[in-house]
């Protein structure tokens, strides 16, 4: 019997909530939780909008003495990582944590306390930068974090593809429970880029919204008015494990990581090709890895890139894989809410997901107001609707050329 | 304040712990778990506030704070 692996506790830390029940009925309302950033002078920053986390120390339990060592990403990361082994009802009196693995993503790591620290640097010397700096900045310390808190020791790994930094984590740490190496992972991702430095970085990028003005409306992925996306920050965690172990626990089962597509468009080290072969075949392979059918598809969370050239390569590639079955595929970006987590992006993408498919609801693309004729498919525009959501495909694509397609299938009797 | 309880406060404030937690003559390991990075910030720390520049190893996380306190004044007093 093929041992699926199941997903069986989420934790999410995002803009627009910090609770899995929070985060799902605001979704549900269809509206933008963008905001200008006003945690710092942003005024002068081309985009200076963005999906901001707020109140994460009242969801925290750390200790002041833990917080001050670590950068905000390795802080909602832990934040995430409680509520998701709460969820999944696992004891940790019991398990064995030389069997607990942790895959995190990110694009950027803590730039927050970086940006200090060198501050620190040039104005007082080295005998300013505080000690912490090395373990809280990198990349893999909200992984270190995690299972130091929790003391697991099993396979753990973090990793770095830009927008696809958690799809890959979640789909690396679902292979080591399916050969065995690990009996639960925590896996997904987590981003702090609204600092500003990152701001910066980011927005000499080019791909962010200029449209501070009137910031609720600036992420509309597929718009023919479309101009960039808009950051976020947040976490999102989920529990894995061989559904013979959530079965026998008696855990409640959010669905099951079936297959990945992996492409590199083999292009330029910024832009996407423009030619979207390496999308389809990521989509294809996925399918195919999955043991889909095209037609069997209900709905796929897409990446959203909201650039001129992302959405319409992103849906010509759609259109090139399925054909005629898009009619009957429910299609929506639910990131237009509350913004783009870049390495944390399928992490809440997944969750997203997931209860789309324990609710039957298809959450809206918002902002949709003017039809793109390169683009022009249904992307659920501004509301959500109800739809029966059993197998799912989750898009993300990252700088350089990154194409990470996920297929996600539900907990229903008839798998 | 006399000058053990200036040191006490000191470490209590660097490793965010409560004075209460801090025994003046249990090794820094045992009353409060003292890591390595910890003993560096907290070391760079009462260098900046008593004005003295310490040793490699001069006081270490199986230091006391009685330890500490001695170290401090022999060097106060040149």
């Amino acid at each position: 019997m093929n041992d699926r692996v199941a997903i069986t506790g989420l934790g999410v830390v995002s803009p627009c909530g910090l609770k899995k029940e929070t985060f799902w009925a605001n979704l549900k309302r269809g509206e933008s939780f963008v905001d200008n950033i006003d945690r710092f002078d942003s005024a002068g920053y081309p985009s200076h909008i963005a999906g901001q986390v707020h109140e994460l120390d009242h969801y925290s339990h750390l200790s002041s003495r833990l917080v001050k060592k670590i950068d905000v990403f390795s802080h909602m990361a832990l934040v995430a990582s409680e509520q998701a082994l709460k969820d999944s009802n696992i004891d940790l009196d019991k398990v064995d944590k030389d069997r607990v693995g942790v895959f995190t993503g990110n694009a950027l790591g803590g730039w927050l306390f970086a940006e200090t620290e060198l501050r620190d640097l040039y104005l007082e010397g080295k005998e300013g930068v505080s000690p912490y700096m090395a373990s809280a900045w990198f990349p893999a310390a909200p992984q270190g974090q995690i299972t130091i808190y929790y003391g697991f020791k099993g396979y753990s790994k973090t990793v770095v593809s830009d927008r696809a930094s958690s799809a890959l984590a979640i789909w690396y740490g679902a292979k080591t429970v399916s050969e065995g190496k690990n009996d639960f992972v925590l896996a997904g991702g987590m981003e702090a880029p609204i600092t500003p430095y990152s701001l910066l970085c980011a927005n000499s990028s080019g791909n962010l919204s200029k449209n501070n003005l009137n910031y609720k409306k600036a992420y509309r992925p597929y718009d023919l008015s479309r101009d960039g996306f808009v950051l976020g920050e947040g976490a999102g965690i989920t529990v894995l494990e061989k559904e013979s172990s959530a079965r026998k626990r008696g855990s409640d089962i959010y669905g099951f990581i079936k297959g990945i597509g992996f492409t590199s468009d083999g292009y330029h080290y910024a832009r996407y090709s423009p030619n979207p072969d390496s999308l389809e075949q990521a989509i294809k392979g996925c399918l195919k890895d999955a043991g889909w059918d095209k037609g069997e598809v209900d709905y796929i969370c897409l990446d959203g890139e909201a650039t001129v050239m992302g959405d319409y390569l992103e849906t010509l590639a759609l259109k090139n894989v399925f054909g005629k079955n898009l009619d009957k595929i429910a299609l929506s970006a639910p990131k237009s809410m509350f913004g783009n987590l870049l390495g944390a992006q399928t992490a809440l993408d997944l969750t997203a997901t997931l209860l789309s498919m324990k609710h039957s609801i298809v959450l809206p693309t918002i902002n949709y107001e003017n039809k793109d004729p390169y683009c022009g498919l249904d992307y659920t525009p501004n509301k959500a609707v109800e739809k029966e959501i059993n197998k799912a495909l989750i898009i993300a694509r990252g700088r350089g050329g990154i194409n990470i397609v996920l297929a996600v299938e539900g907990d229903s009797p008839l798998f | 304040m006399a000058l053990k309880e200036e040191v006490l406060n000191q470490i209590a404030g660097t490793l965010d712990v409560s004075a209460g937690e801090l025994k003046e003559d249990q090794k820094l390991y045992d009353s409060v778990g003292v890591d390595s990075t910890e003993m560096v910030e907290l070391t760079v720390s009462l260098s900046k506030h008593f004005g003295v520049a310490f040793e490699s190893n001069e006081i270490t996380k199986n230091s006391t704070p009685l330890e500490i306190t001695a170290v401090i004044e022999k060097k106060k007093q040149g």
